[in-house]
């Protein structure tokens, strides 16, 4: 068991230092490490700074601003552009709302930015009995898997 | 695994020292809370329980390529017990090596780490690595260990690999193809019997012209084969100052939640199906104004195909206000749910004002409920949050919320808490953050 374990391990090693010695590999610059403009907080506008196309990874800035609609959705977006998303955020940011495990829910981490916007604000142990009704599938994604610690002391 | 916690973790916050010509960043949140538990029926409990997060990056060592990351949180409790669990824990997010090319994104990476790449959404002990192909070719693959609950080590298998590959056609297309093993993912607790768990996924970006986008995905459950979801979304921007997106969502639960590890809550052999459609329009009025409305129809039915809940409506609006070079924001919202029978139908309204004057931040934030049913013989709930903040020196900030509420549950909700946050930068001679 465990021997398949390894063997399927280093074929994984293999196969990215195969893939990375290839000469199929693209000749273009890697993207710069960390995105090399400071922004604030508040939620960017990459339309401000950059041109119709950011070019590195051929889509708009538009398809990147932060819009509430962006937010909402972010789910499409980082399964397909996690380096883009790595170019600003540290996975410590995605944390304070995606963990495998985790005790303080988002609002009360970030009790001090009303502006963000975070999941299960209020009453949520009451509200989410309506919510998880209507529409379970989300609740699925952060806690069907992982993080459902706390829940298993009702849900048993 | 579990072992290797924050102190480890802390520990290692004193290799800068010792490595030369290293950028090294290491951050931090100490939250001490003080809430009262008095739910009706039970002893009233004074909980205290004080959580550190803390995080270390360090970038450039060795040839300059290599970078170390590493995120974790501990927790002890000083009054009662926080958690129906041991009175103190902690959880080591992430840490590990990553190794970037200087061409073509290339990466390869080790250690504790979370992906995102497709199917793929998952916290490992393991290696991972990605590059970008010519003719727009793409490929990333990880493998590993899955990071167990606390709870058991039925809640994840022993082994998972997986990757993506994808292809973008100029500046119109890209499409991905993902893949995931997890041998002995799934676990049946009715029989005590281990499957592997097994997912396949196509995604789609496309943006034909500055007005349209669309994205979304497919993934398959190669367990139960079966599509577990389809997830779409439709932007239009007419104008520059409207935005418009539709959205499509569909869950066959038999297949979606095929790798549950919380059965009384997400429970395959249930089956049903939830479809959601609606949309948002988003209308950027005037420079610090946006206003967004939202509607969507959630409809949710049982393996036979009866709704359940009679199907539910969820609408409203929102209005943004962000002005004085972003140090004020605030908004006000409206939601309402409403589901056919009556419970399950609720309005919602917030409101919030922030101000971050760079040396001192402050908010109120109020955020209320009004059930159409009773819930535990109360028929509304609301929350008032109160906080204030100091940055101390740039790289200390100090922070603290009081919270009042009342609802169905509790009497008398009275919460507080007190935040200081640290983040300190050294740069090495490749100054670049
Ligand atoms: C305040 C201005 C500003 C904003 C806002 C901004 N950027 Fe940038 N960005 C820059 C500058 C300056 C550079 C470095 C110059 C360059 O290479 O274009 C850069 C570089 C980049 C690069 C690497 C070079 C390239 O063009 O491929 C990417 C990718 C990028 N930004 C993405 C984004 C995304 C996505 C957003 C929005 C979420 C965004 N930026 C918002 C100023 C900004
Ligand atoms: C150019 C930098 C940049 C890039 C690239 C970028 N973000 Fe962000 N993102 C930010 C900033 C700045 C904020 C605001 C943080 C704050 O307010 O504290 C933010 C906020 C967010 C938020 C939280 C919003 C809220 O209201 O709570 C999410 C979620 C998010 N980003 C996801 C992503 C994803 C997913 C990607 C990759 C597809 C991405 N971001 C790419 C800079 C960036
Ligand atoms: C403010 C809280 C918040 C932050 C911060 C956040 N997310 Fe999310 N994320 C969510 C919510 C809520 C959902 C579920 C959305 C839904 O159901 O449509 C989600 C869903 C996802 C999913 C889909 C998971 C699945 O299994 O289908 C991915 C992937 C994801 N987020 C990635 C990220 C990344 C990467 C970051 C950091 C750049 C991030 N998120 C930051 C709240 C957050
Ligand atoms: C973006 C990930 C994410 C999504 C999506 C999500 N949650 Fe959570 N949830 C969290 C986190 C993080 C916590 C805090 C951890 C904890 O308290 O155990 C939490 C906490 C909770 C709590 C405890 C709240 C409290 O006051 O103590 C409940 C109940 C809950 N979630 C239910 C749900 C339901 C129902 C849904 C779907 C409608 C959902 N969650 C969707 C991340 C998520
Ligand atoms: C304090 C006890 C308690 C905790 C903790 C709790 N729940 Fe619940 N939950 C309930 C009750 C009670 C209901 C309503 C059950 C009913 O009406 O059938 C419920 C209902 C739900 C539903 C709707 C179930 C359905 O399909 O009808 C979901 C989803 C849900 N909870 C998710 C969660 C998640 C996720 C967590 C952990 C993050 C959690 N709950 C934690 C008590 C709790």
């Amino acid at each position: 068991m465990t021997r398949v374990k390894l063997l399927s391990l280093l074929l994984i090693i293999a196969g990215a230092l195969a893939i990375s010695a290839c000469a199929v590999v693209s000749k273009q610059a890697s993207l710069p490490s960390w995105h090399p403009e400071q922004l604030g907080e508040g939620r960017p506008d990459c339309t401000e700074c950059h041109e119709e196309q950011i070019k590195a990874v051929g889509k708009p800035s538009q398809t990147f601003k932060h819009t509430t609609e962006f937010v909402r959705q972010h789910r499409l977006y980082a399964s397909q552009d996690e380096k883009v998303c790595a170019l600003c955020h540290k996975f410590s940011f995605c944390n304070a709302c995606h963990a495998n495990e985790l005790e303080i829910k988002p609002s009360t981490f970030l009790g001090n930015r009303p502006d963000r916007e975070l999941p299960h604000r209020g009453d949520y142990l009451t509200l989410h009995m309506i919510d998880g009704k209507a529409d379970p599938t989300s609740c699925y994604r952060c806690h069907g898997r992982s993080n459902n610690e706390r829940c298993v002391s009702c849900h048993k | 695994m579990k072992t290797l916690r924050l102190p480890s973790a802390l520990a290692l916050l004193l290799i800068p020292a010792l490595v030369h010509a290293a950028d090294f960043e290491g951050y931090g949140t100490s939250i001490f809370r003080l809430e009262q538990k008095a739910a009706p029926g039970f002893d009233k409990k004074t909980i205290i329980p004080f959580t550190q997060f803390a995080g270390a990056d360090l970038d450039q060592i060795a040839d300059g390529n290599l970078s170390l990351h590493l995120y974790g949180w501990e927790r002890v409790d000083l009054g009662d017990r926080s958690t129906s669990e041991k009175n103190s824990d902690g959880d080591l997010s992430y840490g590990f090596l990553a190794y970037r090319f200087p061409k073509a994104n290339a990466e390869v990476k080790g250690g504790r780490f979370f992906v995102n790449q497709g199917v793929a959404s998952e916290q490992l002990d393991g290696v991972g690595a990605r590059t970008d192909l010519a003719g727009g070719f793409g490929v990333s693959a990880f493998g590993g260990a899955p990071v167990k609950l606390d709870r058991g080590s039925n809640t994840k298998g022993d082994f998972i690999a997986g990757g993506r590959g994808s292809y973008r056609y100029g500046n119109l297309l890209e499409v991905g193809f993902s893949g995931l093993h997890e041998t002995g993912g799934i676990f049946d607790p009715t029989t005590g019997v281990k499957r592997d768990r097994e997912l396949i996924g196509g995604d789609l970006w496309c943006g034909p012209s500055r007005f349209v986008e669309v994205n979304g995905h497919t993934y398959y459950d190669m367990s139960r084969e079966g599509v577990a979801e389809h997830s779409y979304q439709l932007l239009l921007r007419p104008f520059k100052t409207i935005g418009v997106s539709g959205l499509y969502n569909q869950a066959d639960l038999v297949h979606f939640y095929a790798g549950s590890n919380l059965r009384s809550l997400f429970n395959p052999d249930q089956g049903g199906m939830v479809r959601s459609y609606g949309g948002t329009v988003t209308w950027y009025a005037a420079a610090p104004l946006e206003l967004n409305a939202d509607y969507r129809h959630i409809h949710r039915s049982d393996n036979f195909e009866t709704e359940l809940n009679g199907g539910s409506d969820r609408f409203g609006a929102e209005a943004r206000i962000t002005a004085l070079d972003k140090k004020l924001r605030s908004g006000v919202s409206y939601h309402r749910v409403s589901g056919a029978t009556g419970f399950n139908s609720y309005h919602e309204g917030r409101g919030y004002v922030m101000y971050d004057s760079g040396r001192y931040i402050g908010s109120l934030d109020a955020i209320g409920q009004i059930y159409q049913t009773r819930i535990y013989n109360s028929k509304n709930a609301f929350e008032l949050i109160a906080s204030t903040g100091m940055r101390i020196m740039p790289q200390l900030t100090l922070s603290g919320e009081l919270s009042y509420g009342q609802n169905p549950r509790l009497a008398d909700d009275l919460k507080g808490l007190v935040r200081l946050t640290f983040n300190y930068v050294a740069q090495g001679k490749g100054a670049k953050k």
